[in-house]
């Protein structure tokens, strides 16, 4: 099969090490780093990424690690190529490897050109395209400590893929700057041993070239740290949460952000408490949000339900991991739609909406808030581990297309000149205005419970009926504010595919490839999840004779949900499915495709 | 004047404790002048939680055991508001255990009041965590607040009141509200509030509740001492009320520090773009 990423040429097979020949050059270029926890492979990862973002290259890392802090196998990959890439390479062009199992779990996947870099201090490798160094014995003496080996392979690895020295140097610098003194000079001398070590050796010096790409003016990110600035940016000001992979790192972030901007950021003692705080402060006038995964999801459905009953706004980010239950913590899946979808016992209205990178990320969290102020209702921001976790280079965040919308709320001026103020009052389009309390001369009640438009407990039957709709019918009314799906490929093409979140990037990767083959495909990237946007699928898969839903589960949720609402597509809709905590590669889903076998 | 809404007449059978525990607001919030569109009031649910439906008020009808996490959040994003919290025994000390704990932690400058009847009135009568052994089968030993609260080092103001004894009652409760208003920390009030449908422990509680500040010794500054003179108290089959803790002033005290800072002013509201601009520009060329 011909894909985008086979454009390497081929080394001649009598070239063994040792002998001079031109570098081999990688214009779309995967390396895979693994040891045991603690061995430091994101750092050699980090430091990869940023050293290609200064050549001008896309970049997009991946990590596959344990919940568990030191100890057992873990491994990162980073890609860089001149295309804009959001996905992992099928293949490894580089494995650099601190232990046996990255050697045993990387082998199959490394190209017929590729080679492999690892710490001899330990074990060996008896593979031909391999070159070991005791990267932990050579830096252990001079420095004191075998920690620094991974700064001595990243060395070791910048002469073997031809990096700039001076660039490599300054990658170091970045990195080690804000640490200080020792951290820094050490890491530099652990530099030049690794460096020292590769340009001696035979073979090892440019055996790879890394081609500049022009793309400058971008930033690297993860999709946590995007919903963290969409979330500042966006005016929010309240967040409270509880720790969770792979959600955690929003609070983190925005504990060093919101305090500037005079926000309070909270850790709760568990989920039930970060959403019913997100509820009080929401509630008491602030901007909100918490952030979660599965199990933590399971406790604030609760209290979702409480917001979605009382019309609180509240925005919730689900960073999916492996379910059910604790799953497979650091592992990515995209299973918690269905269950979004249904959430809560009874019946309330909430907005789900899904970007698929980081940029869209930002721009996302600033939508959602608006949605959960302006319509009052509950909006989950639905994230996958690999979007929330994995670093991108993304556009820079655009900050003229930010607009913060409040809805109906009342200043203390409009308020003074009501004749009433209900907080359930009855509207055209079922919000009602609300002055957040203290606001002078009203008071007003919130509650769970059906009430009347006063906000008192109610059990009158068509009081009952008109409150449900109210509520119910948003879903309908705020239609055509809701994020408007993404469409790719050309218009005419009879092949659709149908994704969000992360799968984005491999499916346009697989267009690519198919459109080299010559079959024509669309892509539907849907960013609103629910209400299912039926005026954007319908049409789409009109046009096509069918259309694969890729996603990440085992019952296939979002076609599932596609299904129960356009029951007229259900001969068209099949499934793509992938739940063993990876993320595709874009081979995975070509195999897929029977119209193009 | 707009009119907001109107509080309902009470669903509380008559006699029962919970009136007091109204009456005690209402005039705690008078004697304070704290006006009606700054108070907040976070109901739990089981009868006591329906308190604010029955004032004039703004309030929050919360999930069960969840009001502590509402009110908390209430006060962070407004500090200005006077929050209080009321729920009941279940609602504060089975479902709400977890909150009920890390409250006196967080340390925000709200009240709690649970009006104590160590029963489940609502659901018709079955054992609280209060309960004694024996009421309706009960075989577990019944759940002690106060010891509890003073286990934990935090600055916080810990009472106990008697709805048979309605002028104590408001007394504690204004100090509380004025511990609150002052941005001295949490404050605790367990009001001991019969439910006279069943669990009617007016005559018994009356014969057994010793206000412990008139036993020698007594200093509610002193966590030591009032968690012996409680604890005492109890096992000689007496049930103490009045202050428990009332903090030094900041910094008498190696415990008794400021755990959680509430903020001087509301959440910031001018959240919009315009204002914000430069801060915003410079937030993302931190990104490289």
């Amino acid at each position: 099969m011909v894909t985008a990423e086979a454009q390497a040429r081929p080394i001649p097979s009598e070239a063994g090490p040792g002998e001079a020949r031109p570098p081999l050059e990688l214009a779309d270029l995967s390396v895979m780093i693994g040891g045991q926890g603690g061995d430091g492979t994101l750092t050699v990862s980090d430091l990869l990424g940023r050293y290609f973002r200064k050549r001008g290259l896309y970049v997009y890392t991946s990590r596959n690690v344990l919940s568990r802090i030191r100890g057992g196998h873990a491994d990162a990959s980073v890609r860089s190529s001149r295309d804009p890439i959001a996905a992992v390479k099928a293949q490894v062009d580089v494995l650099v490897a601190f232990d046996n199992e990255a050697i045993e779990m990387g082998k199959a996947e490394l190209a017929p050109h590729g080679f492999v870099l690892y710490d001899s201090t330990t074990f060996h490798v008896d593979l031909s395209n391999s070159v070991g160094f005791p990267f932990a014995t050579l830096v252990g003496g001079p420095l004191g400590q075998p920690i620094f080996k991974n700064t001595a392979a990243y060395g070791a690895l910048s002469v073997l893929l031809g990096f700039d020295p001076t660039m490599t140097r300054a990658v170091i610098e970045e990195r080690f700057r804000r640490r200080g003194g020792e951290a820094l000079e050490k890491n530099l001398k652990a530099l030049e041993i690794g460096r020292k070590a590769a340009l001696d050796a035979p073979g090892v010096a440019n055996r790879y070239s890394v081609a500049d790409g022009d793309a400058h003016d971008l930033i690297l990110t993860t999709g946590n740290q995007a919903v963290a600035l969409g979330f500042v940016v966006g005016g929010g000001r309240f967040f409270a949460g509880y720790p969770i992979t792979p959600a955690t790192e929003i609070m983190e972030y925005l504990q060093r952000y919101l305090p500037a901007f005079d926000g309070v950021v909270r850790q709760a003692e568990d989920e039930l408490a970060a959403i019913n705080m997100v509820i009080g402060a929401s509630y008491a006038g602030a901007r909100v949000m918490t952030s979660t995964s599965g199990p933590g999801l399971s406790l604030m459905t609760e209290g979702i339900g409480h917001a979605g009953a009382a019309e609180v706004p509240v925005v919730v980010a689900d960073c999916q991991r492996v379910g059910p239950s604790t799953g497979q913590p650091t592992r990515h899946e995209q299973s918690d739609l269905s269950h979004l979808a249904n959430l809560g016992h009874g019946e309330f209205p909430r907005f789900i909406l899904a970007p698929a990178t980081p940029e869209d990320a930002f721009s996302l969290t600033v939508d959602a808030l608006n949605l959960a102020e302006k319509w009052r209702v509950p909006v989950i921001l639905l994230l996958d581990q690999a979007l929330c976790q994995n670093t991108t280079t993304s556009h820079r965040f655009d900050l003229a297309s930010v607009r913060v919308d409040r809805g109906k709320r009342l200043s203390p001026e409009a308020t003074a000149r009501l004749q009433q103020y209900k907080v359930y009052e009855f509207s055209e389009d079922g919000v009602s205005a609300v002055a957040p309390p203290g606001t002078p001369g009203v008071w007003s009640e919130v509650t769970g419970n059906e009430h009347d438009e006063w906000g008192h407990v109610s059990v009158n039957p068509s009081n009952r009926v008109r409150q449900m709709k109210k509520r119910m019918e948003k879903m309908v009314k705020a239609r055509d504010e809701l994020p408007p799906a993404r469409f790719y490929g050309p218009p005419q093409a009879k092949i659709g595919f149908i994704g969000f979140g992360n799968t984005a990037g491999p499916i346009l990767e697989s267009m690519r490839a198919l459109e080299m083959k010559g079959v024509a495909t669309r892509f539907l990237e849907a960013r609103t999840l629910y209400p299912v946007p039926v005026h954007e699928i319908d049409p789409f898969l009109k046009d096509v004779d069918v259309a694969y839903v890729v996603e990440h589960n085992y019952t296939g949720q979002f076609a599932r949900l596609l299904r129960e609402t356009m029951p007229w597509h259900h001969a068209k809709l099949r499934s793509i499915l992938k739940y063993d905590g990876y993320t595709f590669r874009a081979p995975q889903i070509l195999a897929e495709v029977k119209e193009a076998a | 004047m707009v009119q907001s809404a109107k509080p309902v007449p009470p669903t509380w059978c008559p006699g029962c404790g919970d009136f007091g525990v109204l009456a005690a607001v209402k005039r705690a919030a008078a004697d304070l002048k704290i006006p009606t569109h700054e108070l907040v009031l976070v109901g739990g649910i089981g009868c006591s939680g329906s308190i604010h439906n029955f004032l004039e008020i703004n309030g929050i009808h919360a999930l069960h055991g969840r009001l502590l996490a509402q009110a908390v959040g209430v006060k962070l994003a407004n500090p200005s508001l006077t929050v209080v919290a009321a729920g009941g025994d279940g609602d504060g000390y089975a479902i709400g255990m977890g909150h009920f704990m890390h409250a006196f932690k967080k340390n925000a400058s709200i009240l709690y009041l649970v009006m104590n009847n160590e029963t489940y009135g609502l659901t018709k009568g079955q054992a609280s965590p209060t309960s004694q052994i024996g009421f309706e089968g009960n075989v577990e030993p019944p759940f002690h607040s106060i010891l509890t609260a003073l286990s934990i080092p935090a600055p916080n103001f810990i009472a106990r009141t008697f709805s048979g004894d309605p002028k104590g009652m408001t007394a504690i409760l204004g100090e509380a509200l004025r511990f609150n208003r002052e941005g001295r920390g949490f404050a605790f009030i367990e009001d001991l509030s019969p439910c006279v449908t069943y669990n009617d422990t007016y005559k018994l509680w009356r014969e057994k509740v010793l206000d412990v500040s008139k036993l020698p010794g007594y200093d509610p500054t002193d966590r030591k001492t009032m968690f012996r003179l409680c604890l005492e108290t109890t096992e000689q089959g007496r049930i103490p009320i009045g202050v428990m803790h009332r903090p030094k002033e900041p910094g008498h005290d190696g415990l008794e520090v400021k755990l959680v800072g509430d903020r001087p002013g509301p959440v910031r509201t001018d959240i919009g773009l315009a204002a914000n601009l430069p801060a915003y520009e410079k937030l993302l060329s931190g990104l490289s």
